[in-house]
């Protein structure tokens, strides 16, 4: 059973359809990342943690069923939002403190927990009020005060969409150091970000889940049968380009200079069947590689 | 119960970083070293003003003209410095985002408003407690041996008129989104009271009474009794607000 699961969810606001019958199932330990225009996810969150009432479906946090305005499935939830926003007068210790005191932890776990966290997210040191902090240092807090009661699962709302490349490559970290002890959900729209830390992604599409599962199982199913080929000189690429077996209308051949790029569309055709064209030519290629899909052309197809 | 006290002390933390707390406690404390004075220096004041053409007889001030001026400011600029400071109780947190935060963390929406109105109350209370003590010492000590009946009693309606305005405001807050269209709600059913207030056989009930009777009470000219009607419904409307901002709040999407 996984730790979160999404049924069947609808949600419109208006006459716009965000959401047509969304099914998902976050698997425990895992990084989840779910990629989808803008809105979409975070109204999904919202949903989750109740803050949002659905037109119908279910969620399910830890086998608990999620009711909208109630909040008692949000103990097992860490949630950072995408502008995470805290009580300028207060500083991070006294900010942590409280949302402890929510949570019910005792006094003692709170203090070791919010300096572990603290030192985990880099603001051991920033003893001021958070009024005074950058986007980033928020950024980094709101995190320490998702982690604050060790949730089983953490949700986190584009954590890098507004932050320079540092900071993106430090959140990031943050996350992946987190990985062992939780679970994590994020939308973005950062594809990259999703290649570095997450194990699995969803790819949410006109209301519906468009592509699901582990990153490269999804690599696997959509790897095309595509093939770069690069030969020691023009002359060969040139009359391998040329040959007649090749011209096919199921088959795709682009050349830049001693490079040329094969795409079988047809499903019976595979690389051996280049192999064979190329021995037939007798021509040796210095390099014979099969194209690995990348997130950004799946992502392209699944929404188109 | 632990997020209702949890919430209570982070409230009353923030009035007193916010400076709110401050502003309510000292607009409050000179009006109450101010009332008795001016009731006292009115007179002199007046008379610097005479040249030797003009005569204005002045009854000497009584402890009835502090008292008089107590109620009026309290009723006046301190119900209004009371209305505009608690004006963003929710629409402050709710457009910034920061009550978002602690709701996910298991933080129960009636808790928020519980502990949103004790925290207007208790700084209310304060507020007028501090006032009233201070007009009170000053009266005594600048108008010694002058009785002032049901003083008490008629501070005590006028405490117990800022619940009913609290919750008022707390319902409007609630209700609307932005704090202009929750002072406007607290605005228009406060005039609603008052235009009621025309018809004698409202009165009665009516819960503005209990800030406009206060002076009648002490001179006599009003009943204790006949107040108790407006007490009850004002006690009964206070709680009928809160109750319906908690269910309010709980629907809201945020």
């Amino acid at each position: 059973m996984g730790i979160l699961e999404i049924k069947q969810l609808y949600k419109c606001f208006g006459h716009h359809k965000v959401l047509k019958g969304l099914d998902m199932d976050v698997p425990e330990h895992s990084i989840f990342g779910f990629v989808g225009k803008n809105g979409a996810g975070k109204t999904t969150m919202k949903i989750i943690l109740g803050l949002l009432k659905a037109d119908s479906g279910s969620v399910t946090v830890c086998g608990e069923e999620v009711r909208y305005g109630e909040t008692k499935t949000n103990r097992n939830i860490g949630f950072l939002p995408d502008v995470p926003e805290f009580y300028g007068y207060m500083n991070p210790l006294e900010y942590l403190k409280l949302c402890g005191e929510i949570t019910g932890l005792t006094k003692s776990r709170i203090k070791t927990r919010s300096e572990e966290l603290l030192e985990l997210v880099g603001l051991k040191d920033a003893n001021k009020k958070i009024g005074g902090f950058s986007r980033g240092m928020k950024q980094r807090l709101g995190i320490a005060q998702a982690l604050l009661n060790e949730p089983k699962l953490l949700i986190c709302d584009e954590p890098t969409s507004a932050l320079d490349p540092i900071g993106r490559k430090e959140i990031l970290d943050i996350l992946l150091a987190a990985k062992g002890k939780t679970t994590i959900v994020f939308s973005t729209h950062i594809l990259s970000d999703v290649e570095r830390i997450c194990d699995r992604i969803a790819v949410l599409h006109d209301g519906k889940l468009a592509l699901c599962g582990t990153i490269s199982e999804n690599k696997k199913r959509h790897r095309h049968n595509g093939f770069a080929i690069e030969f020691e000189n023009e002359k060969d690429a040139l009359l391998f380009e040329n040959t007649e077996e090749l011209k096919h209308p199921s088959i795709n051949l682009s050349r830049d200079g001693n490079a040329v790029t094969v795409l079988l569309t047809d499903s019976n055709m595979d690389g051996h069947f280049i192999l064979d064209v190329l021995s037939q030519m007798r021509i040796v290629p210095l390099r014979f590689e099969v194209m690995e899909p990348t997130l950004e052309s799946m992502f392209m197809e699944v929404v188109q | 119960m632990r997020g209702y006290l949890v919430f209570l002390k982070k409230e009353l933390f923030e009035y007193t970083k916010t400076y709110k707390l401050l502003i309510m406690v000292l607009v409050f404390v000179i009006f109450g070293i101010t009332n008795p004075l001016v009731a006292k220096l009115t007179p002199v004041i007046l008379k610097s003003f005479m040249t030797d053409g003009i005569i204005i007889t002045l009854p000497e001030p009584t402890a009835y003209d502090a008292w008089m001026q107590f109620f009026k400011n309290a009723t006046q600029m301190g119900i209004i410095v009371m209305v505009i400071l608690f004006s963003g109780v929710l629409s402050s947190e709710l457009s910034k985002g920061t009550l978002i935060n602690l709701l996910t963390k298991g933080l129960s929406r009636k808790s928020v408003i519980l502990s949103k109105y004790t925290c207007m109350v208790l700084v209310w209370t304060v507020s007028i407690a501090l006032c009233f003590g201070l007009t009170y010492g000053y009266t005594v000590y600048l108008f010694p041996k002058e009785d002032t009946p049901n003083l008490l009693f008629s501070v005590s309606c006028l405490w117990l008129f800022g619940l009913f305005l609290l919750a008022v405001l707390l319902f409007s807050a609630a209700l609307v989104k932005s704090s202009y269209g929750c002072l406007f709600i607290t605005v228009i059913v406060m005039a609603a009271c008052i235009i009621m207030n025309i018809i004698p056989s409202i009165h009665r009930y009516n819960p503005i009474s209990l800030a406009t009777d206060n002076m009648g009470l002490l001179v006599g000219s009003i009943e204790a009794s006949s107040l108790y009607d407006a007490i009850l419904v004002s006690s009964l409307f206070s709680m009928i607000f809160v109750s319906l901002s908690a269910m309010i709040f709980q629907k809201k999407q945020l």
